[in-house]
């Protein structure tokens, strides 16, 4: 894509964003997700395949289902509460609404069914950009909202999402799915302690995004999108397997790592509002999402796995530069011990 | 405390910036002065425990246990050697590497004072153990063995972060110090049962308790030797060491809840023993009497009597050594035949006669012959589970029998008889074996005369 072309769409998503988190009028909200659902589109086509063009197709599609309920969400808000700011929603048919359409543009279950499809029909660095930066406007309007979410809709949603996606990435082989699914599964942690302490949410969603980050460089750098050639990156760059172990490991919340951090202040922040069965039961739950990253880890890192002589030849070619891996690794797998710097957000 | 564990962290360093000829000498030398300083812990005073600081503390119960992992890093390094000396320099040192990690998180687990903090290290100690067993083990099974090892203790210790904080938010604080003083009766209720069984179903599958210890042959089959020796001496007796500081919390529910544990141990030793006697595999017998006598631990611990205390303590450090000892053995056998099978190395009594006098010595202490450190924990705990029932005398008697008998077992298929003449051409023991099994038998020989260090905080 002309570069130039490219930096005025970049610029439009992250403008679109910041629109959304910086407002107080409801509509300067809609328009920032409007805005950043129209200049995403085409970031989501860059390589131009009738693939990318249905994934772009049900992103669209979906999304903009969404606003749409979002827009009336807020007009019903208009309606009650006569003014256009944005506060925590007093009415609770316009916070269900609204509610269920932030979990539509997130991925929550029972609207999660785009996921999946659409990362795996666009390229890694979309895919990237979809479950990172595309999170970050609705989960700051359910930041701000939060008061006033009713706590059984959200922790259903929360639940069953870490139940999809821990069940449904067990059948999975490509790993922009398993990325998908992951995300899915993330999402419904951090809604989970969203009524409870946001500020946890927005730790989760931190530490998500590193972590997500640091997989979609580390898959970019060996330019695999399945399980079969990634498995090959011991031929190539045996320092990435290792980085790979990390980062799964940590994804799937192991201590000493920092995936473990989020998980750990969840089910803290769960049990003091004494709902105990509730963080047992996530808990076990997201050991489904481990046993996907650890198989994941069997063929790359922990075994020497299969390949044919020519994938020893693949070092010659010119290496892909990995921007920002080595302060994403730190912050995706070392920062378990700043543990305590989380009262500086209180 | 940190002059323990800041030399264990830099063990890492250590062996990456050292040359390819001296990385074995290295950091055996210094994981050996390590166990020296760690030494000087076992002058406890009192049954007080010794504080470090407010985060690391030391006890009469958990300063054996630590010598113990201190001294067995060294003989972890030096058994390591044979079965590394093919690969790349790279992988040695991440071998190395993995070890001290390990190392580094057992010491902080066995003198951590907050229960989280114990937790937290407790799973830490999953992550390295999963590397080595998986990545350097030598079959494909053992990709299946570092799951059920990872996974069973996962589903067993979720449980145990939620008990724990919900204990936390209702009492406050989880730190030693004060959970001592602060210590009152559970009240009755049903919820109270389930943080009972929360609190102890981690230290149950990692004990193992009979029912839940499918992933001990695996694992223990699976890693590589200083991934077993790990596992066998140090890594269950976490186990061990978390139930009997967690027990402190529960009470009156152990009374009643014990029950269902106290059967499936008494029984599980029995078949676990038994299960040794048809054993082809060695390493698999020794991983089956490993479950056999951290059944006696499991009975000592949930009878919660002074003498039973003293006897688990005991038996832990004692079976940390023998087993470790038993697993360098069958080690040294492994690198020469390449097989496990028991019966294709026999009669080796004939061929390496100072290595049968080690198999016969770790044989007998496995089967608790007086008046080794193990006959003091299994007779203490025998004697303890006697006067809490007297119809487990029969269960208890039955299994020392059955111990005996697969410890003679072992012996007598390995050592004694005609050899075979398809191994009259195996190398002759090296030193460093000799070495390894000789650091191995001493501090249990020496302990015999002086068994106090080891019986705990209730002496």
């Amino acid at each position: 894509m002309n570069p130039l072309i490219l930096t005025i769409i970049l610029m439009t998503v992250f403008l679109g964003t910041m629109i959304v988190m910086a407002s107080s009028h409801w509509l300067m909200i809609w328009i920032g997700f409007e805005m950043n659902l129209l200049a995403i589109i085409p970031i989501l086509m860059k390589k131009y395949s009738p693939r990318a063009m249905e994934a772009s197709t049900k992103y669209f599609l979906t999304q903009a289902t969404a606003s749409m309920l979002l827009m009336m969400a807020i007009i019903i808000n208009l309606m009650h509460s006569g003014q256009w700011t944005i506060t925590k929603v007093f009415n609770p048919t316009a916070s269900i609404i609204m509610t269920l359409a932030l979990a539509m543009k997130l991925g929550l279950t029972p609207f999660h069914f785009w996921v999946p499809e659409v990362t795996q029909g666009i390229s890694l660095t979309s895919g990237l950009i979809l479950l990172t930066w595309q999170k970050l406007a609705p989960m700051s309007i359910l930041y701000q909202i939060s008061p006033s979410i009713n706590l059984n809709i959200l922790l259903t949603m929360a639940v069953l999402s870490i139940l999809v996606g821990g069940w449904g990435g067990l059948n999975q082989t490509q790993l922009r799915k398993i990325m998908a699914y992951s995300s899915i599964a993330h999402m419904g942690w951090m809604t989970a302690i969203l009524v409870y302490n946001p500020t946890l949410t927005m730790l989760n969603m931190l530490i998500y995004i590193m972590m997500t980050l640091t997989m979609f460089m580390l898959f970019i750098h060996s330019s695999s999108t399945t399980t079969l050639s990634l498995s090959h990156t011991w031929n190539k760059a045996p320092l990435i397997t290792t980085l790979i172990l990390i980062t799964l490991l940590s994804m799937g919340g192991l201590p000493p790592l920092s995936g473990f951090m989020p998980k750990w202040m969840i089910i803290q922040e769960l049990t003091k509002n004494s709902s105990i069965i509730l963080p047992t039961l996530m808990a076990i739950m997201a050991l489904l999402n481990l046993y996907f990253y650890t198989r994941l880890t069997y063929s790359t890192s922990l075994t020497m796995f299969p390949s044919t002589n020519n994938m020893k030849m693949k070092w010659q070619f010119e290496t892909k530069q990995i921007t920002l891996l080595p302060p994403l690794i730190i912050a995706s797998s070392l920062l378990l011990p700043l543990t305590p710097m989380l009262s500086i957000l209180d | 405390m940190l002059k323990i564990i800041i030399p264990t962290i830099m063990l890492m360093p250590l062996t990456w910036l050292s040359k390819k000829n001296m990385i074995w000498i290295n950091t055996t030398t210094y994981s050996l002065l390590i166990s020296l300083i760690s030494l000087s812990l076992l002058n406890q005073p009192n049954n007080n425990s010794l504080n470090f600081s407010l985060m690391f503390f030391s006890d009469p119960l958990s300063a054996p246990l630590l010598v113990l992992t201190t001294w067995l890093l060294p003989l972890m390094l030096m058994a390591s050697q044979h079965h590394l000396s093919k690969e790349p320099l790279i992988r040695k040192k991440l071998y190395i590497t993995m070890l001290a990690m390990l190392q580094t998180f057992l010491i902080m687990t066995f003198t951590a004072t907050e229960l989280i903090s114990f937790y937290i290290l407790f799973e830490a100690t999953l992550v390295p153990t999963l590397i080595i067993i998986t990545r350097w083990g030598n079959q494909t099974e053992r990709l299946n063995a570092g799951l059920y090892f990872l996974f069973y203790t996962l589903v067993g210790s979720l449980p145990l972060l939620v008990a724990l904080i919900s204990i936390q938010s209702l009492t406050g604080s989880l730190h030693f110090l004060l959970i001592q003083y602060w210590n009152q009766a559970l009240p009755d209720s049903w919820s109270n049962i389930f943080l009972w069984l929360a609190c102890m179903m981690a230290f149950m599958v990692k004990m193992p308790l009979y029912g839940l210890h499918l992933w001990l042959p695996k694992a223990h089959v699976e890693a590589p030797i200083a991934g077993s020796m790990v596992l066998a001496a140090i890594l269950l007796k976490l186990g061990g060491y978390g139930m009997l500081r967690i027990t402190m919390m529960l009470n009156p529910q152990t009374n009643f809840m014990a029950y269902p544990f106290l059967m499936l141990s008494l029984w599980g030793m029995i078949m676990t023993s038994s299960i040794c006697l048809r054993q082809t595999d060695l390493k698999s017998l020794i991983a089956y009497s490993s479950v056999s006598h951290m059944a006696l631990v499991i009975v000592a611990v949930l009878i919660q009597t002074p003498w039973s205390y003293m006897g688990a303590t005991a038996l832990m450090i004692a079976h940390g050594l023998t087993s470790s000892m038993l697993f360098c053995l069958a080690n040294s056998n492994y690198e020469r035949t390449h097989s496990r099978t028991m019966i294709l190395a026999r009669g080796l009594q004939t061929l390496l006669p100072l290595m049968a006098a080690w198999w016969l010595l770790a044989s007998l202490t496995n089967l608790a012959l007086p008046p080794s450190i193990n006959l003091i924990g299994e007779l203490f705990v025998v004697m303890s589970s006697f006067s809490w029932s007297n119809i487990t005398i029969i269960l208890m008697g039955a299994n020392i029998t059955i111990t005996a008998l697969y410890s003679l077992y072992m012996l007598i298929t390995t050592q004694r008889g005609k050899y075979t003449h398809h191994i009259n051409s195996i190398k002759p023991s090296f030193t460093r074996e000799n070495a390894l099994m000789a650091l191995h038998m001493t501090p249990l020989l020496l302990l015999s005369l002086n068994p106090k260090i080891i019986l705990g905080f209730t002496y």
